[in-house]
């Protein structure tokens, strides 16, 4: 979104008590008692606005700018220089927003790596610059002496250079609705107090056990942030950078450090939460392009079905055609007996199989998208074989269900219900030529690993040879002349779709596997 | 109608059932099989007509029979039905020498006219076939020095060329040609040579 939305009354306000209340928050260790703080985070939250709102956002940051001074600092300097250091950093912070969005534009930023990298090199370049811009400009006012302007820009730069890039992203997703959305789903996830844990833990190891000896275990940090990031993306990596830059803000504050070193350490410190973005950022990436994926093979399923409806209807409609043209035939011969009769009973019985042939289609289509919900194994499966007890017991067939470990499955139930009904089906068909007492199908499971289960559709037929078994998932190759040909391709990107796989095993009877991602709890659902 | 068949090859039994039934209605004579095999099993020299054919069958599908036909020079006209029909199998079933190309539903008028076409089509091939066997059967009663006439005839010689090559008088070759002429029925030179052209 490269155009600003509107800036309301309640958004400015927002900006403003935000601001001051960072501003209030991070002001340790000022430089010359000005904004020259180790740790300066309120430039985030500028930025943000900035991006989302443009150029409007620069008066109420200006206000926020000068409340700022007034309140946390007591306006170190006269009142007309104060507007003027207000207008100057809502004018840089300005010129840095209008970059990024004219560079990456809005809600690209922080969605893949190229965003990420040109924003944090878009930061480093616009905050060196005006920092420049402003202590020079301090200079001038002779609030900086022109001795120390190089140490004060340094630490400028850094303040606030560090305090954008650890905060912008979090600031960032806490203002979007669908990054709120992102940073609640991964707060309830259960790694997070594990990696919570690891990051209290890393920075008591790093300053209470390191302190002695520069901070040699500094490194500890990256467990936590890595942690999250790996796990739960740039959500994940976020919080954790919060919660370490705040922890160590704290650590260093309360064990009074100098301003020296905890500039040192912030500079280390944005490495860290960097290394923990991009991280974040790359799962990410992966984790969209894994559900474009999944989109993709159920489109492609669709199309798939779509051939096949076309394919499947065409039989009983040319056939249909055919019997009306003969009826129209006999009619003009004046046959009305019972040939003709015999013709229109055909009719209807063709009628029936196309919507037969629609009724069974309608299954796939059914969901539209691949919603998963957490399902029991043993209750998916008696649900599948439940259609098939009655057709046993007709045809001679022994059918078996189980065993199966208990455990619940993430599925989308409609379209597994098809995949097993439609293994089934075929396992029924495979067994028909097979002399009665010698018919039998078994649906059974059995733990793969610790987190997937593989689901066995066997039965005593004929089995499969090795070419046979390689051309079975191609679509429109079917063995059975009523058949679909699609049934067992359309299975296997619904087992894709899920994040598993389905095959068949070469051998003297029919084997399919069906392999799931599972969480074998021995609760259930 | 003529003698000619419709022989019907179609896996799906309704389609076939009720082809078999139209066809037979509007006078055609229809023989219907469940498969290729079935129909190459079946198969015989004396079948006359042509041959209803659909793609998509299990085991030899509808193209790789109509290949087989071809090649053993089998002189059905095809026509190709399909459910499924694309570019790749249209084209396939062009080049093998198919008459029509037919999607299901098939459209009847077309149907009918493809199955007219294909019997002209056969007809006339059985025609030439004729033609040719029986020019065969007169060419077999030349004795050889009036089949070496013959030849050189076709190949364009004049008498004057045909008798120095032959080391006979220009006389002699007008005799054996004229009986040439009277043994193969023909009435000049240029229908003996389309007639010799069209044996080989």
């Amino acid at each position: 979104m490269t155009t600003a939305s509107r800036l309301r009354w309640a958004d400015a306000l927002l900006l403003i008590v935000g601001y001051v209340a960072l501003d209030w928050l991070s002001f340790f260790h000022p430089l010359h008692g000005l904004y020259i703080t180790p740790w300066n985070p309120a430039p985030a939250l500028a930025l943000v606005f900035m991006l989302r709102y443009g150029w409007k956002a620069a008066v109420p940051l200006a206000v926020a700018v000068l409340l700022a001074e007034i309140w946390v600092r007591s306006l170190p300097a006269a009142l007309p220089a104060s507007i003027a250091i207000a207008v100057m950093l809502a004018l840089g912070y300005g010129a840095i927003g209008g970059v990024l969005r004219r560079r990456i534009g809005g809600l690209g930023i922080f969605s893949d790596r190229s965003g990420m990298l040109q924003w944090s090199g878009i930061v480093v370049a616009g905050t060196l610059l005006t920092s420049l811009f402003f202590v020079l400009s301090l200079v001038g006012l002779d609030l900086v002496p022109a001795a120390g302007w190089l140490e004060a820009a340094g630490r400028y730069w850094i303040g606030d250079g560090v305090g954008i890039l650890v905060s912008m992203p979090l600031l960032w997703m806490l203002l979007d609705e669908r990054g709120r959305v992102q940073l609640l789903a991964s707060v309830k996830r259960p790694d997070t107090p594990g990696y919570l844990l690891a990051a209290a833990a890393a920075l008591w190891a790093v300053f209470g056990l390191g302190a002695e000896s520069d901070f040699k275990y500094f490194y500890l940090l990256f467990l936590p942030i890595i942690w999250a990031a790996a796990r739960e993306g740039l959500a994940g990596a976020v919080l954790s950078a919060a919660v370490i830059q705040v922890g160590i803000i704290l650590v260093v504050h309360l064990q009074e450090f100098s301003a020296v070193s905890i500039l040192e350490i912030q500079v280390v410190t944005v490495v860290l939460v960097l290394a923990g973005f991009f991280v974040g950022v790359v799962v990410d990436e992966q984790q969209r392009i894994s559900a474009e994926l999944r989109h993709t093979l159920r489109l492609a399923a669709a199309g798939e079905m779509a051939g096949a409806l076309a394919h499947e209807l065409n039989q009983p409609i040319t056939a249909l055609s055919a019997y009306g043209s003969a009826c129209e035939e006999l009619l003009a011969r004046g046959e009305t007996g019972d040939r003709l009769k015999a013709t229109i009973k055909l009719m209807v019985a063709e009628s029936y199989r196309a919507a037969e042939v629609v009724r069974r289609l309608r299954d796939f289509f059914r969901t539209g998208t691949t919603r998963l919900e957490p399902v029991a194994l043993d209750e998916l499966l008696a649900v599948a074989a439940a259609p098939f007890a009655e057709q046993a017991a007709r045809s001679g067939v022994a059918l078996t269900v189980g065993p199966m470990p208990e455990g619940v499955l993430l599925a989308d139930r409609p379209q597994l219900e098809v995949v097993l009904r439609n293994l089934l089906a075929n396992a029924f068909g495979a067994v028909a030529e097979r002399p009665a007492g010698a018919r039998t199908v078994s649906v059974s499971a059995l733990p793969e690993g610790h987190d997937r289960i593989c689901i066995s559709v066997e039965d005593s037929g004929s089995g499969l040879s090795a070419s046979a078994a390689a051309r079975l998932f191609e679509p429109f190759n079917s063995t059975k002349s009523s058949g679909l040909g699609l049934g067992l391709a359309i299975s296997r990107a619904i087992a894709e779709a899920h994040g598993g796989n389905l095959w068949a095993e070469v051998g003297d009877r029919g084997v399919f596997r069906l392999l799931l991602p599972f969480e074998g709890s021995p609760s259930g659902v | 109608m003529s003698d000619l068949s419709v022989f019907i090859v179609d896996d799906d039994a309704s389609v076939r059932d009720s082809l078999g039934l139209l066809l037979g209605l509007r006078g055609y004579r229809t023989a219907i099989f469940a498969d290729a095999e079935n129909f190459l099993q079946a198969l015989s020299p004396d079948w006359r007509g042509c041959v209803l054919l659909d793609i998509r069958m299990p085991g030899i599908d509808g193209l790789a029979l109509q290949r087989r036909l071809l090649e053993a020079a089998c002189s059905l006209p095809v026509i190709v039905i399909t459910g499924h029909g694309d570019v790749e199998s249209a084209r396939a079933a062009f080049k093998a020498q198919a008459v029509d190309f037919l999607e299901k539903p098939l459209d009847q008028a077309k149907l009918m006219v493809a199955i007219d076409e294909a019997f002209a089509k056969y007809q006339s091939s059985s025609q030439r076939r004729e033609q040719r066997s029986h020019f065969a059967g007169l060419l077999a009663t030349l004795t050889p020095r009036e089949r070496e006439v013959m030849e050189l005839i076709v190949r364009g010689g004049h008498n004057r060329d045909i008798a120095d090559e032959l080391g006979i008088s220009p006389r002699t070759v007008e005799v054996h040609k004229a009986r040439v002429m009277q043994k193969l029925n023909v009435d000049g030179v240029a229908q003996l040579v389309r007639y010799s052209l069209g044996e080989r």
